[in-house]
């Protein structure tokens, strides 16, 4: 009982973000009034679902590679060998903080062309930065007498990080990944502009063609896949600080 | 254990080795016969021949010697060697476009290999720069001879590059994005700061006020950026159309109106969210301190709380003023000026070293304020401590 009302406030959303992926048309009416003078006032070059399923693999993708190469790169900088590479993981992971997203993405257009890919890169550089900042909080924030015990048991290296390290560093490594993904989320929309088709589509094609009704269809589908994931991530049982 | 005689650099090590490999294996340069074709790429050895390319690779293995047995003498040796080498980067080019250009229309574009290079010798520099301790300031005067180097090499040898031309083509145009562009951050971060201040105060005496506030200025946050600009434009085109005085001021559905209320929108969280934490976040026992020497409420604020929380706010200035710098550039999409107007001008024509006047400025913009604001923020750090 009690584990189903944790779950209640994301799956609510989740179920508000499928209806209003897949009931669009319904609200046909609605966005009529909106912008009543145009003809069209649903978005039809794609499937809702379509975008919205595109927009979750290119953020899911993204994200899965900035955890592994994020959280693999602190754990390198805070062992023994990797301790020289330190500071400048944590330098250049505050100095790339100050990188526009914008600026990122137009800058990996030229290397990778249009299309996904760039977007990819983009958001997985981006994302990045969040990551290795938090776990490398969480892992330099582990009390050192607590190590102290690990090590004394007679835990080896690799013991003492699944075990001890890891874990009490996993709120605060599971909170920068919840800030990494929420704000690529929002990001990735800006990828339409370079050719990546997602939920950003409704949005430019509505700038370019003065249509309110398609850039409200898009920032709303956004908007609830944010708050969506952002809410699931809160639920998660590590998350309980924050 | 060995204080006199520790191991090699590591950092120093695996960097200047893998910049010797892209410098070696990557494309340097690549030239175009005009503006749209795609260039020809060419590495070391197209410019100065494979013995000079082996030439070439010693300052790399120099600066991995310096890293192989480091003493401060070698590091400060090493980082002597990387400035100079910054600085022959802008000569390096203009040796290749006199070499490798021949036509008045050709083109030089920069490299993977150059871009991978800089990028990597600024990280040396920074390795170095935190393993010498030196100073902030010290730390961008060695930043001077590349720039000036850049400049010369940029006014005398370097006008087949791509880039350059490009600036050339409209530099009217490109100073007044600039402008435009600090203008829309500068107004946008001005305003935020007054409401966000104001704000954080009603919150600090109304707890109401706090929790719908921090309520409203969260859910602005997950609307996309590209999407409250484009919300923005029906209203505002209505609004124009039927309040006079506005219209005369020059809102209108497009343009700057709505790029700076949404940037306004989107700043107003870090302002109003750093600048209430560090007031609540002063030790309420300096506050009885203060009240104790009999200091009125106006004076406890303005004497005590204010400096005290003064460096975490400059810190929620900081961030928004960032976050600004990369926001005006998607505003350029409805059409609010400023360098992101050439992103998407360059995207739009498959024009990418457009793209590239657009996004570079951009990010030393943000690089340069983030810098300077920290700086600030150290020096008013009360007693360089808390």
């Amino acid at each position: 009982m009690t584990e189903l009302r944790r779950w209640a406030v994301p799956l609510g959303w989740l179920v508000l973000l499928l209806a209003a992926t897949l009931g669009m048309g319904q609200l046909e009416g609605l966005f009529r009034w909106i912008e009543a003078d145009s003809r069209q006032v649903i978005y039809a070059r794609a499937d809702f679902a379509t975008l919205l399923g595109r927009h979750l693999l290119v953020v899911s993708v993204a994200a899965v590679l900035a955890i592994l190469v994020g959280v693999g790169a602190a754990i390198a900088a805070t062992r023994r060998w990797g301790r020289d590479f330190l500071p400048l993981v944590s330098q250049l992971a505050s100095i790339g903080q100050t990188f526009p997203p914008v600026a990122v993405l137009a800058l990996a257009v030229p290397v990778l062309g249009f299309g996904t890919l760039p977007i990819i890169v983009a958001l997985l550089l981006y994302g990045l930065l969040p990551i290795v900042r938090n776990t490398l909080a969480g892992l330099e924030g582990i009390d050192p007498g607590v190590m102290e015990a690990a090590r004394g048991m007679g835990m080896s290296g690799g013991q003492i990080l699944r075990q001890v390290e890891l874990p009490l560093a996993a709120p605060v490594i599971l909170a920068g990944i919840r800030t990494s993904v929420t704000i690529n989320i929002a990001t990735a929309a800006i990828g339409a502009t370079v050719g990546a088709s997602n939920l950003g589509d409704p949005i430019i094609s509505g700038i370019v063609n003065g249509n309110t009704a398609y850039v409200v269809q898009g920032a709303l589908l956004i908007g609830l896949l944010a708050i969506s994931v952002d809410s699931l991530f809160s639920r998660l049982p590590l998350a309980g600080a924050r | 254990m060995r204080p006199e005689n520790p191991g090699p650099n590591v950092v120093l090590l695996s960097l200047s080795l893998v910049a010797l490999a892209a410098w070696l294996g990557l494309d340097t340069v690549s030239v175009a016969a005009n503006r749209i074709v795609p260039g020809t790429g060419h590495g070391v050895a197209d410019v100065i021949g494979v013995a000079g390319a082996l030439v070439s690779g010693v300052p790399w293995l120099a600066l991995a010697g310096f890293a192989w047995r480091p003493t401060s003498r070698r590091f400060a040796l090493a980082l002597a060697l990387v400035v100079l080498m910054l600085s022959a980067l802008p000569a390096w080019l203009a040796l290749s476009a006199v070499t490798l250009v021949d036509s008045a229309q050709a083109r030089l574009g920069i490299g993977a290999g150059i871009w991978v290079v800089l990028f990597l010798l600024l990280l040396v520099m920074i390795e170095l720069r935190s393993r010498l301790v030196l100073s902030r300031p010290i730390g961008w005067a060695l930043l001077l001879p590349p720039v000036v180097s850049a400049g010369l090499c940029l006014s005398l040898w370097l006008e087949p590059l791509a880039l350059w031309q490009e600036y050339r083509g409209r530099s009217g145009q490109f100073l007044g994005a600039v402008v435009e562009h600090l203008l829309l951050v500068g107004v946008a971060v001005g305003t935020s700061l007054v409401l966000g201040v104001l704000l954080a105060l009603a919150m600090r005496r109304w707890p109401g006020v706090q929790k719908a506030g921090f309520g409203v200025l969260n859910f602005l946050q997950t609307i996309p950026s590209i999407a409250l600009f484009g919300l923005l434009l029906a209203p505002l085109a209505w609004l124009s159309a039927n309040v006079e005085w506005l219209a005369a001021l020059g809102v209108s559905g497009i343009g700057w109106a709505p790029a700076l209320l949404a940037l306004v929108g989107y700043s107003l969280l870090p302002m109003v969210r750093n600048t209430f934490v560090a007031l609540e976040a002063v030790d309420p026992g300096v506050i009885d301190a203060a009240r104790g020497m009999g200091m009125s409420r106006g004076q406890v604020f303005r004497q005590v709380r204010l400096p005290l929380a003064l460096p975490v706010i400059l810190e929620g200035i900081r961030i928004t003023t960032v976050q600004a710098i990369g926001l005006t550039a998607v505003a350029a999409l409805i059409g609010a000026g400023g360098l992101g107007t050439f992103i998407f001008q360059g995207l739009g024509q498959a024009a990418m070293d457009l793209v590239l006047l657009g996004a570079l400025p951009i990010l030393v913009m943000a690089l340069l304020v983030d810098a300077l604001l920290g700086a600030l923020t150290d020096v008013l750090r009360p007693g360089g401590a808390k």
